[in-house]
């Protein structure tokens, strides 16, 4: 076995400047142990959030948007390249948001093989009252079976059962929050009034919890009956159909397909959360931008105590040149020096990332925010260590460069005349 | 007679430029053969140290040519010069020069193992071997800041023997050492000569040191006398 002179010259020089070298090294450690934990802690939240609005949010959605911008009649009648026509005051149509032969479209889409479920919906605004406490929210005209294949509602029962809603003909269920609001408890009575005045008085048969704080604090399922009777619609009135596919991920391709077929409006569930999506974007451009600071901060770290080195060893790396060393080995030994430092660092910071994630994951928080968690959730997927490393080690390497090129570059001769 | 020279030179120039333009060797002519023992002179200033870079190949700014085991030096790259130095050429400096924090073995070893031609156990066998030579055994595995002034040359002396190269130089080796360890040095210098024809050129201050050689090289400000 031949030994390599020059790992060990690089070892004695980081031995002869033990402290530089552990705090350089801890600089690497801190950034990629942040990297872990701040990367997986912003996935995680992020895969928890769409998980819950998977779960929350129809595959696809087909509903009748209703026409804004509409071309006046005159644009219609008379469109000539030089003419403009002004007509103040126009006003929305009254198009109903109904959709057309829903119930017709449901059924075509229970046989198409793609889909595991489809539920109809009709929802409204509603105001609810128990004694004087009274809140605005919205009530989900649903057929609790079929909402129950595409969204789990029974998972996410509190108190009470779902089936209710099928067997007591004026039965509701509340998010949990809207039960807190309005301090109403399951098999309480409540009224709910519709924006057309129409007054229903509804019994609770069970408590929800979706996990998003907001639609936990607003919603409440009716059965589609009782809605169309608070909106004075007849029985065949939706405004919504969700869709539940066997593999989500086509939701997007079906969902442009379905549009064209029924001549309804048909969103998937990215397009529905878009909003939340852009701030994703945004939080986890911040997210890289912080890590890749800390990551430049300790490259300086590195670069700092090889430069340090470099002018210490400077008789060192003269010796070395006049006993026949080329400038590529002192090359190779600062930027060994440089990736002993950025391998030991970073590895203790996948150990510490790792630790940091499991003990603040093991602390119970209780978020109640945009969502609701007792725990945070991270990603600790493989990919994220080992992208973390690999740019830890890119840093790293890039930092210690510039020293390494420096001291290949040493002219022996002036050094060795000086002494 | 040229095919034995091991360096020769031809209109060798050196001008310091900084921090004025200064000629610090003028028109140098000499010739090294192999397996000769040379010792240059000259009083302190006069270029004996600067020659000695020239020809060891660790300056390249100088005009004129320097022929190395026939070789135009000039011609060479950086890598080249870098072999040949690690091959062929053994020197030992003025002001001794060791890595501080490596043992006297490790020292030695050094350019062994750069060229490593043998394993690294038969790298160690040479060093002790050399430090044997020169009386240093126990002082192996010293760190070599550790050593004297004197003990620190001989160590730099083992190192340059370590690659049996073809030509030696020395810039004062004997400088820090008693008239003992003056004449082991002598010794060693003459038997590498005669068992193995190598080189040996050593500049020195030492008359009675240079009078033994085989020929004497004298400088004079920059000239040869
Ligand atoms: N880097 C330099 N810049 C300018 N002039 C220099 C430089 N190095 C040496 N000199 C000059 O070159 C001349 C020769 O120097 P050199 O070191 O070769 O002398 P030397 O014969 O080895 O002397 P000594 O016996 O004291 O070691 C001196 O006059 C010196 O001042
Ligand atoms: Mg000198």
């Amino acid at each position: 076995m031949k030994k390599n002179p020059l790992l060990k010259i690089a070892l004695t020089h980081l031995f002869s400047k033990k402290r530089q070298t552990i705090v350089a090294m801890l600089g690497v450690t801190f950034g990629i142990a942040i990297f872990i934990f701040q990367a997986g802690l912003m996935s995680g939240f992020q895969d928890f959030f769409i998980q819950e609005t998977v779960n929350t949010t129809a595959n696809i959605r087909i509903y009748n948007e209703a026409e804004k911008n509409r071309p006046s009649i005159l644009d219609k009648i008379n469109h000539q390249p030089n003419h403009w026509n002004a007509v103040q005051n126009q006003k929305p149509k009254d198009e109903q948001s109904k959709i057309k032969n829903g119930y017709q479209i449901i059924s075509i889409l229970e046989k198409d093989s793609r889909v595991a479920g489809v539920s109809p919906f009709l929802g409204s605004q509603a105001i609810f009252k128990v004694g004087i406490a009274q809140i605005a929210g919205r009530v989900s005209g649903v057929d609790i079976v079929k909402e129950n294949i595409l969204f789990d509602v029974s998972k996410n029962m509190k108190q009470g059962n779902i089936t209710k809603l099928e067997t007591i003909p004026n039965g509701i269920i509340l998010g949990d929050g809207l039960a807190d609001l309005l301090g109403a408890k399951i098999n309480d009575n409540i009224s709910v009034v519709s924006p057309l005045g129409v007054n229903l008085d509804m019994k609770i048969v069970g408590i929800n919890h979706s996990g998003l704080t907001d639609v936990d604090k607003s919603r409440a399922y009716i059965n589609i009956r009782n809605a169309q009777k608070l909106l004075q619609v007849d029985g065949s009135y939706i405004t919504d159909i969700n869709i539940k596919l066997k593999d989500f991920s086509q939701s997007e391709e079906l969902a442009k397909f379905y549009n064209s077929k029924f001549g309804f409006r048909s969103i998937d569930w990215k397009e529905a959360n878009a909003s939340v999506f852009s701030v994703f974007k945004i939080q986890n451009m911040v997210t890289y931008l912080i890590i890749v600071s800390i990551l430049v901060v300790s490259g300086f770290g590195i670069f700092n105590i090889l430069m340090m080195i470099i002018y210490e060893k400077m008789p060192d790396i003269a010796i070395l040149k006049a006993i026949g060393y080329k400038d590529r080995d002192i090359k190779i030994i600062f930027l060994t020096e440089s990736l002993i430092i950025g391998t030991s660092g970073g590895l203790l910071g996948l150990v510490v990332g790792f630790f940091m994630q499991k003990i603040v994951g093991s602390i119970r928080m209780d978020i109640k925010g945009f969502v609701s968690m007792e725990y945070l959730h991270f990603n600790s997927t493989p990919g994220f260590y080992l992208f973390a490393f690999v740019f830890g080690i890119i840093t790293t390497a890039v930092a210690g460069y510039i020293p390494a090129r420096k001291a290949a570059k040493v002219d022996a001769i002036d050094i060795i005349r000086s002494k | 007679m040229t095919d034995q020279a091991i360096i020769k030179t031809q209109n060798l120039n050196k001008n310091f430029h900084d921090p004025v333009e200064f000629q610090a060797l003028k028109n140098i002519n000499i010739q090294i053969n192999q397996g000769e023992f040379v010792s240059i002179v000259g009083s302190s200033g006069s270029g004996k140290s600067t020659l000695l870079y020239v020809l060891s190949t660790l300056d390249t700014d100088y005009t004129g040519h320097i022929y190395f085991d026939g070789d135009d030096l000039s011609l060479k790259t950086k890598n080249e010069l870098a072999e040949i130095r690690n091959q062929k050429i053994g020197f030992i400096f003025q002001f001794h020069y060791l890595l501080p924090e490596f043992t006297v073995l490790e020292n030695i070893c050094l350019p062994a193992s750069k060229l490593a031609k043998y394993s690294e156990e038969e790298i160690k066998d040479r060093a002790y071997k050399k430090l044997d030579l020169l009386g240093l055994r126990d002082q192996a595995l010293k760190k070599a800041n550790k050593l004297s002034g004197g003990q620190q040359q001989r160590v730099a002396l083992a190192r340059a023997l370590i690659n049996e190269p073809k030509i030696i130089f020395g810039d004062e080796p004997t400088g820090n050492l008693d008239s003992k360890n003056s004449q082991n040095v002598f010794d060693i210098f003459k038997e590498l000569k005669e068992q193995f024809n190598q080189s040996i050129v050593v500049v020195t201050h030492d008359m009675s040191f240079a009078n033994k050689t085989d020929r004497i090289i004298t400088l004079k400000d920059g000239e040869v006398i």
